[in-house]
C-alpha cells in the first residue's frame, strides 16, 4: 500500500568516511526519491531540521539511516559534545525502521579493525550475532564499501510501500543480495574455462585465480545494476573485494588464498563439485579464450 | 575576556570551534575535531597493496585522491628499491580523467550543496535549505551523477572505487567508450555553462577579469554578489602563502608562492607536527586533527592555492582585488572546475587506448623494502601519503590530507591557515562561513 503522506527521514553517522552519503547521493532517480521522502536531517546536507532540535523532543518518524560502525566508546566518537549512544538511542526508540547503510554500520566494516571489542554494527559484530544490540525487530542491514545508491533507495521505497522484503540471515535484502558480485562479470567464459587474467590491466582473463576476486563469494548485484549506472569494479579489471560480506576486509585483498595451491571454491559449490569441473575445464586449451579479445592485427 | 564554542556543521562532518574574544573581535580561535579512525594504525603490518583498498576508505568524497596518492607512494617504494616503475600515456591520462571527474564532482557539488545554501542563510536568516527541493539543487545533483559517471567509466565505481595498480591503471577501454565519456561529460559542461558561469566555457575561461564574470546572471555571479553585500571581498584573508606540492596540467612541477611570487617547492621542506593533539597530550590536547608545515610556515593548500602558483588569469585579478580573501577562495574552486573541464575534454579526445594500461613492477612485492612518497593534488589541496614497507608488510602509514594544511591549528604568535582567516572577525555568522571557505572536509582532517 502506498502511503498518501511522505516518509519521514533521519539520517546519522557512527565511525565513518561518509562514502554512504555521497553514494546515495548519485542516486539517477532522486526526484522520484523527493516525491515520497521527506529528509528531515542529514549531515553533510543543509536541511530544514537541526540534530540538536530533533533530539530534544524526538517524535516518532519512518527511517532512521544510519552509516558508519557503532561503539558506545565516547573516546571513539563524539558528535556534537554528545556519544553515540545519546543520539542514537532516543531516535532508535521512535524511528519505524532502522535502515544500516554500508558495511561499518551493517558489521562493523574497516574500522572496527581498530577496536574489534568496541566497535561493531548494530546487530552484527563481523559474522557474530549481537553488536550494539542483542537484538532488534525493524533493523534492515544494507552492506557495502560504500551501498550502491539504488539498494538504499529502493529498499527504502519498497518498505515504505510495505512491500515484501525478505531479508538473508545477516538482515540483507535478498532481492539484491541473493546475487553474487560475479554474476554477470564480463569475465565468466574465462572463470568456466579456468583461464587465469596473466596480470592486471587486460580485457582477458578471470582475476579469481592469482588476484584475489571475491566475486563468486560476495552476495551483490554489482555486476548486475552496475555502479554509477555504466560498470563496476571487475568490468574496470579490479578484483572484487568483498565489500558486502561481514568479514570485509579481508588480509591480502590482492592475493587468491590458496589450500593446497587451490583457490576457495565459490560460495555453496562443494570441493568435490568445483575441483572436479575445474580439472576437466583446465586440461582443454581453448584457444579463442588464450588471444587477445579484440584482434588489432587481422 | 570571552570565550564562546560554537559547533561547525556541515563540513563533511562537525568540528568544535573555541574562539577567544577581545574589544567584541576573535582575537585567537581553536578548530577541534574529534572523529579519530585510525587509518594510519589500522593499515600497521597490513600486506602493502590491501592500503590500495584501505586508503580510498579514508573519505567518501576523495576517495580516487586517496587511492593515487596511495599507488604512488608504492611505485615510489619500488623505485627507491632499484625497480623503475613507468607508466603508458593512457595510464597517465586515465588516472587524471579519473582524479579531474573527483574534482569536477566536488566543486560543483560544494558550490552548489554548501556555499549557496550557507549564503541564502546569511542573506535570509529563515532559509530553511533546499535540499530534496527546489529545480537548481536536482540539476546540480544530476551533473554531480553524471560527472562520476563518466569517471566510472574509467575507475569502475565511485566512491572507493579501485581502478590503480602500481604500473597503470586496471582498466582497458574501448574506443566507444570513450566516446561515451565525451558524451555524458559534454552534459556536465552544458549544466555548468548554463547554470554555474552563465557563459560557454570558451568564453568563461578565457576571463582575466572579475568583471566579465558578473556580466552574465548565474549561480557564481550571485554568490560573488551576495558574499560583496557581507563582506566576504575583504574577510577571510589569511597568510597569503601558497602551495602546491603535487603535480597539475596548469603548472610545471611543485610550487609555491607569497603574494603573486612563485618559487619551486620541495616536499622535503614539509613537517607534519602533533601539536594541540591528544596523541601528543591525551589530557592537554584537544584536537585529533595533525598540522603541517612547510618550512615551519602555514601555507594555504587547495584550487585558491593551484590557480595563484598557476598565475591564473581571472583569480590572479580577483586576488588583486580582493587579495586572498573569502570570496577569491570560493570562487577559484568555481574556475578552476572550468579548468578542469576543458582539460578533462581534451585528455578525453586525445586518449590512446592502444597503449597497455599496466606494466607490472617486476620485483615481487613480497620482497619490497623501502620508503616512498606519494603526492596528489586532490580536490581541497596536496594530499601527501609516506609509506615504509619491510617485506612486503605496511610498516609505517602516514596521511597528510589537504585539510590538515589548511585547519590545523598552530600557536599564537605562528597562526595556522584558518586562524589566520578568522583573527578579528566580529560576527560568528562570519566566521561559520569562513571557516567553511576553505572547503573542510572533517573525515580527511582526522582521518
Ligand atoms: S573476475 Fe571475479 S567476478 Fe569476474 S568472472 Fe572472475 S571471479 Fe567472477
Ligand atoms: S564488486 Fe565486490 S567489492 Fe566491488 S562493490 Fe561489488 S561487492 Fe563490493
Amino acid at each position: 500500500m502506498k502511503p498518501n503522506r511522505k516518509s519521514t527521514v533521519i539520517w546519522i553517522q557512527g565511525i565513518t568516511c561518509n562514502g554512504n552519503s555521497h553514494s546515495f547521493l548519485n542516486y539517477s532517480n532522486m526526484a522520484l526519491f523527493a516525491a515520497s521522502f521527506e529528509m528531515l536531517y542529514h549531515p553533510l546536507l543543509f536541511t530544514a531540521h537541526t540534530l540538536e532540535s530533533l533530539l530534544e523532543k524526538p517524535e516518532a518518524f519512518d527511517f532512521l539511516i544510519v552509516e558508519g560502525a557503532f561503539t558506545k566508546e565516547a573516546r571513539y566518537l563524539q558528535r556534537f559534545g554528545r556519544s553515540f549512544p545519546e543520539i542514537l538511542e532516543p531516535l532508535a526508540n521512535k524511528a519505524r525502521f532502522i535502515v544500516c547503510v554500508g558495511s561499518c554500520a551493517s558489521f562493523g566494516g574497516m574500522f572496527r579493525l581498530r577496536d574489534p571489542q568496541k566497535i561493531s554494527g548494530a546487530l552484527f559484530n563481523a559474522k557474530e550475532k549481537g553488536g550494539y544490540w542483542e537484538e532488534k525487530s525493524n533493523v534492515v542491514n544494507i552492506p557495502g564499501c560504500p551501498a550502491h545508491p539504488r539498494w538504499i533507495a529502493e529498499t527504502m521505497m519498497a518498505l515504505r510501500e510495505e512491500k515484501t522484503v525478505l531479508l538473508d540471515e545477516c538482515l540483507r535484502p535478498k532481492e539484491i543480495f541473493a546475487y553474487l558480485a560475479h554474476h554477470g562479470c564480463l569475465r565468466n567464459e574465462y572463470f568456466e574455462w579456468k583461464v587465469d587474467c596473466k596480470q592486471l590491466g587486460e580485457k582477458e582473463g578471470c582475476m579469481f585465480y592469482e588476484h584475489g576476486c571475491l566475486g563468486p563469494n560476495t552476495h551483490a548485484n554489482c555486476n548486475k545494476i552496475l555502479w554509477n549506472d555504466i560498470s563496476s569494479k571487475t568490468r574496470a579489471g579490479s578484483p572484487c573485494l568483498g565489500c558486502t560480506e561481514f568479514d570485509f576486509p579481508r588480509r591480502a585483498l590482492y592475493e587468491t588464498h590458496k589450500n593446497m595451491s587451490l583457490p576457495q571454491t565459490p560460495y555453496g559449490i562443494s570441493k568435490r563439485a568445483y575441483y572436479t569441473l575445474a580439472g576437466v575445464a583446465k586440461s582443454f586449451k581453448i584457444e579463442r579464450l588464450e588471444k587477445k579479445l579484440i584482434d588489432e592485427d587481422h | 575576556m570571552k570565550i564562546t564554542k560554537e559547533i561547525i556543521e556541515r563540513i563533511e562532518g562537525e568540528a568544535a570551534l573555541e574562539v577567544e574574544w577581545e574589544d567584541e573581535k576573535i582575537a585567537f580561535a581553536k578548530l577541534k575535531f574529534f572523529n579519530y579512525r585510525g587509518i594510519e594504525e589500522i593499515l600497521r603490518k597490513r600486506p602493502l597493496y590491501d592500503a590500495l583498498a584501505f586508503t580510498p576508505r579514508v573519505c567518501g568524497i576523495c576517495s580516487h585522491s586517496h587511492a593515487l596518492a596511495c599507488v604512488r607512494a608504492i611505485e615510489a617504494c619500488f623505485e627507491h628499491a632499484q625497480e623503475a616503475v613507468s607508466l603508458s600515456q593512457k595510464a597517465r591520462d586515465i588516472r587524471e580523467i579519473a582524479l579531474n571527474a573527483e574534482k569536477i564532482h566536488n566543486h560543483i557539488k560544494w558550490y552548489f550543496f554548501s556555499v549557496l545554501p550557507e549564503l541564502e542563510k546569511i542573506d535570509n536568516p529563515s532559509y530553511r535549505g533546499e535540499a530534496f527541493k527546489k529545480p537548481r539543487w536536482f540539476l546540480a545533483q544530476h551533473a554531480i551523477t553524471e560527472t562520476l559517471k563518466m569517471g566510472a567509466i574509467f575507475s569502475g565505481q565511485w566512491p572507493h572505487g579501485s581502478f590503480v595498480a602500481p604500473g597503470g591503471v586496471t582498466c582497458a577501454p574501448v574506443s566507444l567508450d570513450v566516446l561515451n565519456a565525451r558524451g555524458i561529460l559534454e552534459k556536465v559542461i552544458a549544466f555548468c555553462e548554463e547554470t554555474l558561469f552563465g557563459f560557454s566555457l570558451e568564453e568563461f575561461t578565457g576571463f582575466d577579469s572579475a568583471v566579465q564574470v558578473m556580466a552574465s546572471p548565474s549561480a557564481l555571479s550571485w554568490g560573488i554578489d551576495t558574499m560583496i553585500r557581507h563582506e566576504f571581498d575583504r574577510l577571510g584573508r589569511s597568510h597569503d602563502r601558497f602551495l602546491a606540492l603535487g603535480d597539475s596540467f596548469l603548472y610545471e612541477g611543485a610550487l609555491k608562492s607569497a603574494k603573486t611570487t612563485v618559487l619551486p617547492a620541495d616536499i622535503k621542506y614539509v613537517s607534519e607536527s602533533l601539536a594541540h593533539t591528544f596523541f601528543e597530550n591525551p589530557t592537554e590536547g584537544y584536537t585529533y586533527s595533525k598540522t603541517a608545515m612547510y618550512k615551519k610556515s602555514f601555507f594555504e593548500v587547495g584550487p585558491m592555492a593551484r590557480m595563484m602558483v598557476a598565475k591564473e588569469g581571472l583569480i590572479r585579478d580577483f586576488h588583486r582585488r580582493f587579495k586572498d580573501a573569502a570570496l577569491t577562495r570560493v570562487t577559484a574552486r568555481v574556475v578552476e572546475c572550468a579548468h578542469l573541464l576543458v582539460q578533462t575534454k581534451r585528455l578525453l579526445e586525445d586518449l590512446d587506448i592502444h597503449e597497455v594500461s599496466l606494466i607490472p613492477p617486476k620485483r615481487n612485492v613480497h620482497e619490497l623494502s623501502a620508503e616512498g612518497v606519494g603526492v596528489v593534488e586532490a580536490p581541497r589541496g596536496s594530499l601527501i601519503h609516506t609509506i615504509n614497507v619491510r617485506h612486503g608488510v605496511i610498516e609505517h602509514y602516514d596521511i597528510i590530507t589537504p585539510t590538515v594544511w589548511n585547519l590545523g591549528n598552530g600557536e599564537r604568535d605562528n597562526l595556522s591557515v584558518v586562524q589566520k582567516a578568522l583573527v578579528g572577525l566580529d560576527s560568528l555568522t562570519k566566521t561559520d562561513f569562513i571557516v567553511k571557505s576553505f572547503d573542510v572536509c572533517s573525515v580527511c582532517t582526522t582521518q
